[in-house]
């Protein structure tokens, strides 16, 4: 029995079974991951990598227009951190991002348990909950825009509201902004979270319904507590990229009252008014940002992920 | 089962073939046939359909060698920069002939994008109308050749109103009376945050008196208090319910639609709408409804912001010698040139519009023309245009002081000087 489990560990085919070969060491498990893992780190390094070293690079140096005058050092970030437009911008991507993430978080979460359950249509209702999903984002915030504009005003025709506008005062803007989103993006949340809600096996509520725990109860100390991994990636994926919202505002409103968003910012210094510098600057604060938000999920998703791990195996 | 030393072997052959996908990406330059050219320009008559593809047509049959293809590009101004702005950036040889709109020649020849135009100058400067022309050259040199110029004007309801105003409280006034009446909302122009706002701003700056830079734009004669009133006037308009209910979110098309649709009774648009008006055959205004020179606050004469754009070579071409004669040749073509101006758009042929002068839109035009200001086409003209935006927006809509707004732009203006 020994010398088989020995044997089960070694490789199959390692070279003890080829004399006339050289011998050459044998590279270990891990070594070896890492060398069928290195053409993707690469390849993400060149992807995701390269663009943000490249950024800061380029907010150390000063630009007139686009040509470049010199070596700037934190000049480009003085100037936009005492700029009050960029403390506005950042103002609206926050509330833009909490208010969006938590009615999508809600609404998704609903779409799901109702898409878990097993009824007549059920792959119908799966269907057209996802549509709007699909639709590309600028396709839908244009979409929106005639939706919610005076002109042609459906919105308004249909509820009877007038000439009220919508896109043109402070506060409905951005609320128009946040619907849209929340419309685009709550079918995704659903169907990260449906994904999630299918992994809870059927028998644990079984159990619960034995012990006579009430549908609340259920929901509370089962689904819940069993959905948290699938929640913290919704969460984390959806918070991110409100985080970065380009699309929706800009072709909405065009960042007027209020809705312009940090992207939009960073956008204008890149492109309409080149300052590469100061937009470099800005896109790679905007980063900071992200990256700071994102770290903090995935410290509680590393967490959970581990917990959840263990509890398998017991 | 792949064996192990057959394992490193295939790890190195995927890290290869990664370099290798890498290596043959290509660089976006497909550039269509050989000796194809790119027009990147866009708009509604860049379209299908629209008149700057029969150009294009024309150009082709004549030319098949080097037969020309439109890209056509988003319909507002800012985006069309935004897309060639990042091809030329790159220094991409895609585009080959580019609409530049009027403002953008100095910002573009400055950056090193566009092939000089001065040696085929003489015949340019010949057949154009002058404002077209200067709108062209930036620091003395010819860099695009004109083909499309533009003007504002006021489009009224001939059904409701009998003369035209001839000062912007007078159109208010009426705006307001027969808004009422009708049910229907007053005036609607180009009031959304972007550039076209800022264009309708300074027509009612400059029809109060109001001047940007001095000639060679090494001074401000930017006037904080006739900037003022022209803002206050425009706020007061939109409280007292002059402008119609989607002016500040509409840009051409939306004013166009509004007005198409009978909803306003007084529009200001460039000449293109006056054609798609008369065409729509639901439309109930398309047989009630004419055209009139912009009012001032003076009611003496009129203004209007130069429009339009003209087209340039990239420095990028690979095609540049057939590019400038395209360029040439829509600038100085009789036949190219009226067939923009049947479809009412602008021409910059002088030629052209002696022609057409018993066509209303044109002999209109050839009246405003006369009298239109150039936009400046500085360098820095986008930045100053964001930093107008940014103050009147606000100012207009009851969300900042006028007065604040102008003192902002106007040390905005100097900073650009110094």
């Amino acid at each position: 029995m020994a010398t088989t489990s020995t044997d089960t560990k070694r490789r199959p085919g390692s070279g003890e079974g080829a004399p006339g070969r050289p011998r050459k060491k044998e590279m270990s498990e891990t070594t070896l991951g890492k060398v069928f893992v290195a053409p993707a780190i690469l390849l993400m390094a060149l992807v995701a990598l390269f663009p943000v070293v490249y950024a800061f690079v380029i907010s150390l140096q000063a630009y007139t227009g686009r040509q470049r005058e010199g070596f700037a050092g934190i000049d480009n970030y003085v100037e936009a951190l005492t700029d009050e437009r960029f403390w506005t911008s950042l103002e609206f991507t926050l509330i833009f991002t909490v208010t969006s993430v938590a009615a999508e978080f809600l609404i998704g979460l609903g779409f799901a348990l109702l898409m878990n359950q097993a009824f007549r249509g059920r792959g119908v209702t799966r269907a057209s909950i996802l549509v709007p999903w699909v639709i590309p984002t600028v396709i839908a915030a244009q979409m929106w825009f005639f939706m919610f504009n005076v002109t042609p005003g459906f919105i308004n025709n249909v509820f009877g509201l007038g000439d009220f506008s919508w896109l043109g005062q402070s506060g409905w803007a951005s609320f128009a902004i946040i619907f849209a989103d929340v419309w685009k993006t709550a079918p995704f949340v659903a169907l990260l979270l449906l994904a999630g809600l299918q992994t809870i096996p059927e028998d644990v509520y079984e159990g619960a319904r034995v012990d006579g725990a009430k549908m609340f109860q259920r929901f509370w100390y089962i689904t819940l507590p069993l959905l948290k991994p699938a929640i913290l990636v919704a969460l984390l994926f959806r918070t991110v990229e409100a985080l970065r919202v380009y699309d929706l505002p800009q072709v909405m409103t065009g960042g007027a009252f209020g809705t312009e968003s940090l992207s939009i910012l960073v956008q204008q210094y890149v492109v309409r008014t080149p300052d590469p510098g100061l937009g470099s600057a800005l896109s790679t604060i905007t980063f900071v940002i992200i990256l700071g938000v994102g770290l903090i999920f995935v410290n509680f998703l590393g967490k959970e992920l581990v917990i959840g791990g263990e509890g398998e195996n017991r | 089962m792949i064996r192990p030393r057959n394992r490193s072997r295939w790890a190195a052959a995927g890290v290869l073939s990664l370099v290798a996908v890498a290596a043959c990406t290509p660089g976006g330059d497909e550039g269509g046939g050989e000796g194809e050219l790119v027009w990147a320009l866009g708009g509604s008559e860049a379209k299908p359909g629209g008149v700057h593809q029969q150009v294009a047509q024309l150009w082709s049959e004549q030319n098949p060698d080097t037969p020309i293809r439109i890209e056509v590009l988003p319909d507002e101004a800012d985006q069309q920069r935004e897309q060639q702005a990042l091809e030329l950036q790159a220094e991409g040889s895609n585009f080959d002939v580019l609409g530049v709109d009027v403002i953008w020649t100095g910002e573009y020849s400055t950056n090193g994008w566009l092939e000089s135009l001065e040696d085929v100058r003489g015949e340019i400067e010949e057949a154009s109308i002058p404002g077209a022309f200067e709108s062209s050259t930036w620091g003395g040199e010819l860099w695009a050749a004109p083909y499309n110029s533009n003007a504002g004007f006021l489009y009224y309801r001939t059904d409701l109103v009998d003369e035209p105003p001839t000062t912007w409280d007078e159109l208010c006034e009426m705006a307001i009376e027969i808004g009422e009446q009708e049910n229907i909302g007053g005036f609607i122009g180009q009031g959304s945050r972007y550039e076209g706002f800022v264009v309708n701003w300074l027509e009612y700056y400059w029809s109060d008196g109001g001047e940007l830079f001095n000639e060679d734009q090494s001074e401000v004669l930017f006037d904080v208090d006739t900037a003022t009133a022209a803002t206050e006037w425009l706020a007061e308009a939109k409280e007292s319910g002059c402008l119609a209910p989607g002016f500040n979110t509409a840009a051409e098309e939306e004013a166009r639609n509004e007005f198409q649709s009978g909803n306003v009774v007084f529009m200001r648009n460039w000449p293109y709408a006056y054609g798609l008006i008369q065409e729509d055959q639901q439309s109930p205004v398309r047989e009630n409804f004419d055209i009139a020179p912009l009012p001032t606050f003076t009611g003496e004469g009129t203004i209007s912001a130069l429009g339009g754009f003209n087209n340039a070579v990239s420095a990028f071409s690979d095609n540049k010698e057939a590019a400038k004669d395209f360029v040439v040749w829509a600038a100085t073509n009789e036949e190219v040139q009226s067939m923009l101006a049947e479809d009412a758009v602008p021409p910059t042929m002088q030629a052209v519009y002696d022609q057409f002068a018993d066509d209303p839109v044109m002999s209109l035009l050839g009246e405003v023309l006369a009298e239109a200001k150039p936009r400046p086409p500085s360098p820095q003209w986008n930045a100053i245009s964001v930093e107008m935006q940014r103050e009147f927006f606000p100012a207009y809509n009851g969300e900042g002081d006028p007065a604040e707004a102008s003192q902002a732009v106007q040390e905005f203006l100097q900073s650009t000087v110094e």
